[in-house]
């Protein structure tokens, strides 16, 4: 539940941004939504069974209903079994998310958990948006799925008052058992009597939902019902999609991800191999991938190992002498320049006068390297063209309504003409919210006139064809009157834009008017009071013009947040004050910090209390510790303003002053997500959120060499393994607030609590992540 | 091939030619035996000679990649050209078929064949000479009643002149081979004596870990002071062995007859089928003397390996380590190789502990190299189960630092030089096992 | 053609002998329990066991594993109940899964070897096994778990 949580609280965030934005163009939100899914979404043609996924089923085989069955509403249906069959429009990635969902539908119904199966359906226009994680969707998924279980109480009980000739009222629904006179039914023997009753949305509206005491499954602990199948191999990815008949796809990568053209092909060598077919130069009117062309073999070994013979000349792009130091220098000149980004709302950002009469100032700089998905399932698709003249995409994808599109354009094709078929992910940490990967498959399948066509890519390619975390500079300053109160804050941070790269239409305008990606930008519009507060987000062009910038986990509170929390605990040394007090002193629930209920209800006192309470646990400033070790802390609020998950992180680590190697021994998370609805998920998503947050700090991070990433496989990508893992403590602070999420707010605070650590262990600042040995060694020498 | 070389071949011939030459070289063709004449063997002495066919390797030598047994052509690659072994199948025409018992033996022995032609010493006659005729005898049943006959011209061999007048060999063989049957010494065992017998004669382990003069010969003065062979290092058999765990009788006994050791890794690349495809036929009994005769030669002491300090160290220096990522290649041994060859601590069959491996200890990489780039198929090392190749994997560089990490930290001995050139080198020799 | 038995079964591909085993495994015999992850033995995710012992099929040509006895996921346990699987789901450890039939297979094979491991012998052997949703914690706590069921210790679970 927690990963599809976590998305929730930028979602609401957009949601609330594209509320404003859609009262502007006199469109209601729900009118947006509506607008969204007829840009993206399809009239599939669904085959029950096709390729949609159960996961708790071996091979992934979705149930068939006995009999006849009765739904409810187009989320799900019972049959005469009496057996549950809930449809999910969410990918399932690791987080569990069906598991989470179809509960919540069950209890309401009063269905019994173990008559509940799930579906990952196929796309269709009648689920709207799909996207996972959950951005709005998800979001929605609580009262939508609630009032579809409603109904189905609300029919069953009916049907049997009818046939015992009851008051309905008199008839209650609990644990798959309909009941009432003495007498009582499962859910499959009424079913199997037929039932009609069919609700209207104002009728499914008025539905009288169960009081929160009376939740019987919501909040329980259980195990997800994907988990099972993933201990037999029996679970099925999208890199397991087969069909009969198919050919294997070995890509030949352009020299930059844009703007390449092929010149020539020289397939001649490749005519060796057993197996091999031909070689199609793609034509990508979509855009998507451009410069691509495919080699096409019986087998994918034999796709693979042509693939080394085919020798293609590309006339490359400029970009193909990009390095990552020139992009971070285009972001440090688009920074200098004060007129450059979009201003956002933080209240009086007039700083430039408060600099300039202040007493103090203080200012630094804090880079990020470029960080892959490296996603353990490298990216992959089948594509075909089926018997009705559909094409059918077989993948595991994060955001379909996004991909679909593209993939219309690239085929030729309306909305009508592609459905996209859902498949398990073998991790999407935003990866596969980027469906560029089926595009050029489709293009094969199409090329060879509808011919089922595989690609799986392999690791370097899809490495090279990732849509990194984009490298990233922050300039933070800080000033000071007299007393060396804080009296202005400044930061400016620029980086590569995903949204604005594939959905320039989600970015809100910052108080100049300019646009911005909220999720570039999140965690610099932070809850400190500090004054006058100036946030300047900036797109870095030349990043979008060398490489297609991703969503990765957490995205830009990982990046901001390093900054903004290394800077915190510079500031309260600069001012001599303790880092946690200084921090806590400029927590202060008032005024646009105060909070707004229910989602961001108590403000910036539940980000003190979850800092308060981690320098606790962690015996912060108090533990006895080692030479060269010391604990060192940070705070984030996760996402979005709008949807904060409150996080208080410590870190104990060990300085050896002669390698320059960081050891970490210990993390401590305390969290504050409001209610927890379900302790063992929420449990997982904070440990892989905090250990990705030790692995972007320390271990993983590349860099653009001549327009690419330099590192393609793990002999040189190398991210936090078994060995590297300390011992982490999460604890949940004691809630019945709004659930929000869990999957990344953990990450965003494990990096500056490095450094702040570093700090305190050895007396050195570092200010790029990753953090390397030799950063480090070098950090002591000129001290 | 430099002009000395040629020099001392003429000197040579010439030195022969002074001291009776022509007598001694002169064979006479014996006659050809018809099928009719051919004698039959009793089931007993066949599976004898099969299983020293096997402890001989013949097959391996005799038989050519993807053909059929014992029909010979398969290349050997000599210091001096390609040679082609011979057909021995029970065909008439192109192999033994109408060779007699006499005439199979005076091969096995003397390095003649039928014809009277000497033989070139790639067959190592220079040990078979050793074995007794009812053990020789033993072999040829096998080969005439169970081997297929297969008619297979044998390739001229590739051979320059004047290498290829095999008239010549005979002053090798004046030179350099002691030809007669094994004598006993009554100083040892009747077991030492047993195995001394099999390693001296059939197994010729000689053959290949002891080093050649120039002429070819093994040199007498450093019986199994190892050698390169066919582009691999065969390790000394002496206390020059570089295992810090020295071999044992029980430990060669263990490696020769399942192809592995705990203490020293594994039977691969050449040493793959001699034990594979041959000494692990033998009964027990010998395998026993054939460790009991090594062991003897390495005079291991009498202590329990798993106490060996050596071992302890290394067990010790295996442990994970959290700053493994300084170091390329120790970043890539914990993740690539630790799982299959980390012991906790003991060191467990199967498990081969690097640090203590002879691959790891020899002055030569190449061993090493060998088994990272195309790792050990089902047939060699313990047999039925494989390394696997990291040739398409990893870098020239990034194995090098993989061995250097093996050499260095892990076995604390002095580099290696050249490391990543010598690995480019033998990844050109393109793969094979 | 080259033979061998997956989960018991004899087999007998027509593929050249270079191909990986994890790709007729996989495309072949049609088992796709067992996965792609880096296909340089770097990170685990294709692990079977050949001879009973773990090993990284991306990087084993099929060619060197004629006449072996190869176990994949599917066959690691008939019910899929070997205690490995068992505490992997008592204790939840997969979260999208991909990475954990290799991390079985592994651990499997491990335990055979060393019965009784220390977090560091876990650790050790375990680093090989690349998971990017980082379930390490209840990897290692399932290890210990699973140990404990095999050596005929009760367990929670
Ligand atoms: S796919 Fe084999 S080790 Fe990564
Ligand atoms: S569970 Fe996702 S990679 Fe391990």
């Amino acid at each position: 539940m927690a990963d599809e949580s976590r998305f929730r609280a930028r979602s609401r965030d957009n949601g609330a941004r594209l509320a404003d934005r859609s009262r502007e163009s006199g469109l209601s939100r729900r009118g947006f939504l509506v607008s969204m899914c007829a840009a993206g979404a399809v009239f599939g043609f669904p085959r029950a069974g096709l390729a949609a996924m159960d996961p708790a089923m071996p091979g992934g085989t979705p149930i068939e209903a006995a009999g006849a069955r009765y739904e409810p509403a187009i989320w799900y249906w019972i049959d005469t079994e009496g057996r549950i069959n809930v449809n999910i429009i969410r990918a399932e990635m690791g987080q569990h998310v069906g598991t989470a969902i179809a509960r919540i539908l069950a209890d309401e119904l009063g269905a019994n958990w173990d008559d509940v199966h799930i579906e990952h359906v196929d796309t269709a226009a009648k689920w709207g948006l799909m996207v996972t994680g959950g951005s709005w969707s998800v979001w929605q998924s609580w009262p939508v799925y609630r009032q579809a279980g409603a109904a189905g109480r609300v029919a069953l009980a009916q049907k049997a008052a009818e046939l015992w000739g009851l008051d309905p009222a008199a008839v209650s629904v609990a644990n798959g058992v309909v009941s009432g006179g003495g007498r009582s039914a499962g859910f499959g023997e009424l079913v199997a009597q037929g039932i009609t009753r069919s609700f209207t949305e104002d009728e499914l509206r008025a539905l009288p939902l169960k009081p929160h005491a009376e939740l019987t499954l919501v909040g329980k602990d259980v195990t997800a019902l994907d988990i099972a199948d993933k201990t037999t191999g029996q679970a099925i990815f999208g890199i397991d999609a087969k069909v009969e008949g198919m050919v294997h796809a070995a890509p030949l990568l352009p020299p930059t991800r844009y703007g390449s053209e092929i010149v020539r092909i020289d397939d001649s060598s490749a005519k060796a191999i057993k197996g091999y077919q031909q070689t199609l130069k793609l034509d990508d009117p979509s855009g998507t991938a451009p410069g691509w062309a495919m080699v096409i073999a019986d087998s994918h070994w034999a796709a693979q190992k042509a693939a080394g013979l085919v020798r293609v000349e590309w006339k490359p792009s400029d970009a193909a002498r990009v390095s990552e130091a020139d992009i971070q220098q285009r972001a440090r000149a688009l920074i200098a320049d004060d007129a450059k980004g979009a201003v956002l709302d933080t209240g009086d950002t007039d700083v430039v006068p408060v600099f300039a009469r202040a007493a103090v100032t203080m200012e630094a700089e804090y880079t990020t390297a470029t960080v892959l998905h490296f996603q353990l399932e490298p990216v992959n698709a089948l594509a075909f063209r089926n018997a009705e003249g559909v094409w059918e995409i077989h993948t595991g994808n994060q955001w379909q309504s996004l991909a679909l599109p593209w993939l219309q354009k690239a085929l030729g094709v309306d909305e009508n003409g592609v459905v996209m078929r859902s498949y398990l992910l073998g991790g999407g940490f935003g990866r596969r919210l980027n469906g560029d990967y089926a595009v050029p498959v489709a293009l094969a399948s199409k090329a060879l006139g509808g011919k089922p066509v595989k690609m799986v890519a392999t690791r370097p390619d899809d490495l090279r064809f990732d849509s990194p975390r984009s490298p990233s500079v922050q300039r933070v300053r800080m000033a000071f009157d007299q007393d060396r109160n804080v009296i202005a804050m400044d930061t400016a941070v620029a980086a590569g834009w995903p949204t604005k790269v594939m959905v320039p239409a989600f970015m809100p305008k910052g108080v100049n008017g300019e646009p911005y990606d909220p999720f570039a930008s999140d965690g610099v519009d932070h809850w400190y009071s500090v004054g006058a507060q100036r946030a300047r987000a900036i797109s870095n062009d030349l990043a979008e013009s060398t490489f297609r910038p991703g969503w990765l986990r957490s995205v830009s509170p990982g990046w901001i947040n390093w900054a903004i929390e290394s800077f915190m605990h510079e500031a309260a040394v600069k001012v001599g004050k303790d880092p946690v007090r200084f921090r806590l002193d400029h927590l202060k629930a008032e005024g646009r910090n105060a909070g707004t209920a229910p989602d961001s209800v108590g403000g910036a006192a539940r980000q003190a209390q979850v800092l308060a309470r981690v320098a606790a646990l962690s015996g912060y400033g108090k533990a006895k510790l080692p030479a060269d070790t010391a604990i060192g802390v940070a705070t984030s609020y996760g996402q979005a303003r709008s949807m904060p998950t409150w996080v208080g992180g410590a870190v104990q680590l060990h300085v050896d002053r002669q390698t320059g190697f960081v050891d970490v021994q210990k993390i401590w998370l305390v969290v504050d997500c409001g209610t927890v609805v379900d302790p063992d998920s929420a449990r997982a998503q904070c440990e892989g959120a905090a250990l990705w947050g030790l692995s972007m700090a320390l271990c993983e991070g590349t860099e653009f060499e001549n327009g690419q990433v330099r590192d393609r496989n793990l002999d040189s990508y190398t991210p936090l393994r078994m060995i590297d893992t300390p011992e982490v403590v999460v604890e949940f602070v004691d809630s019945t607030e709004v659930p929000v999420g869990l999957g990344e707010p953990g990450t965003t605070v494990v990096a500056p609590a490095i450094g702040n650590a570093i700090f305190e262990a050895v007396g050195v600042r570092l200010r790029r992540l990753p953090i390397r040995p030799e950063a480090v060694l070098a950090a002591l020498k000129v001290k | 091939m430099n002009f000395k070389f040629w020099l001392s071949i003429v000197v040579a011939a010439a030195v022969v030619a002074l001291a009776g030459f022509g007598v001694y070289a002169y064979h006479p063709s014996l006659p050809a035996m018809s099928a009719a004449e051919r004698p039959s063997f009793s089931p007993e002495v066949i599976e004898k000679g099969r299983i020293l066919a096997a402890a001989g390797y013949c097959a391996t030598c005799h038989t050519a990649v993807g053909g059929k047994p014992y029909a010979g052509n398969y290349p050997m690659e000599t210091g001096f050209g390609t040679i082609y072994a011979s057909n021995i199948t029970p065909d008439p025409e192109t192999g033994l078929g109408s060779w007699s018992p006499a005439a199979f033996r005076r091969a096995m022995h003397d390095g003649v064949d039928r014809e009277g032609a000497h033989l070139l010493p790639a067959f190592p006659f220079d040990h078979f000479t050793k074995m007794s005729d009812e053990d020789v005898d033993a072999i040829y049943a096998f080969l005439m009643a169970k081997v297929a006959p297969v008619r297979e011209t044998t390739k001229d061999n590739a051979l320059p002149f004047p290498l290829n007048q095999r008239v010549l060999q005979a002053g090798w063989k004046l030179l350099f081979v002691d030809f007669g049957r094994y004598r006993p010494d009554p100083g040892k065992s009747e077991q030492w004596n047993r195995g001394a017998y099999l390693v001296e004669g059939v197994t010729h382990c000689g053959a290949c870990h002891t080093p050649r003069n120039l002429l070819g010969a093994e040199k007498k003065g450093e019986a199994f002071a190892g050698a390169a062979i066919d582009r691999w290092i065969a390790p000394a058999l002496t206390a020059d062995n570089p295992s810090v765990v020295p071999w044992s009788a029980a430990e060669f006994t263990r490696y020769l007859g399942t192809g592995a050791g705990v203490y020293h890794g594994i039977a691969a690349g050449p040493m793959g089928p001699v034990v594979h495809a041959g000494l692990r036929e033998l009964p027990k009994s010998d395998l026993e003397a054939i460790g009991a005769y090594l062991g003897a030669g390495i005079g291991a002491p009498a202590t329990d390996p798993a106490a060996n300090p050596a071992v302890l160290a290394s067990l010790k220096a295996g442990r994970p380590d959290p700053t493994y990522r300084k170091d390329l290649g120790e970043r890539l041994y914990a993740t690539a190789c630790a799982a299959c060859h980390y012991n906790a601590s003991r060191i467990v069959e199967g498990r081969p502990e690097l640090a203590i491996n002879s691959s790891t200890r020899l002055a030569d990489p190449t061993n090493l190299i060998h088994v990272i780039l195309d790792g050990v198929d089902a047939k060699n090392g313990m047999g039925g189960v494989v390394m696997p190749a990291f040739r398409h994997a990893l870098s020239d560089a990034e194995i090098a630092a993989v061995a250097a990490y093996l050499r260095e930290k892990r076995a604390n001995l002095a580099p290696w030089p050249d490391l990543a050139a010598q690995v480019a080198r033998i990844r050109a020799e393109g793969a094979g096992h | 053609m080259i033979d061998f038995t997956v989960n018991g079964r004899n087999v007998s591909v027509d593929v050249e002998a270079d191909t990986p085993l994890l790709w007729v495994i996989r495309d072949t015999i049609d088992l796709t329990g067992t996965k792609y992850g880096c296909g340089i033995g770097m990170c685990g995710a294709c692990t079977v066991h050949v001879g009973g012992r773990a090993t990284r099929s991306c990087i084993t040509p099929v060619g060197d594993v004629a006449g072996t006895e190869i176990t994949t996921i599917e066959g690691l346990d008939p019910a899929g109940n070997h205690p490995v699987q068992q505490a992997w789901r008592h204790l939840r450890v997969p979260q999208c899964g991909y990475c954990q039939s290799g991390q079985i297979m592994q651990a499997a094979a491990f335990l055979k070897d060393i019965p009784s491991p220390t977090d560091d012998d876990i650790d050790a052997v375990m680093t090989g096994n690349l998971c990017r949703c980082m379930t390490y914690l209840r990897i290692r706590a399932a290890v210990r778990e699973a140990a404990a069921a095999l050596r005929g210790e009760t367990t929670n679970g």
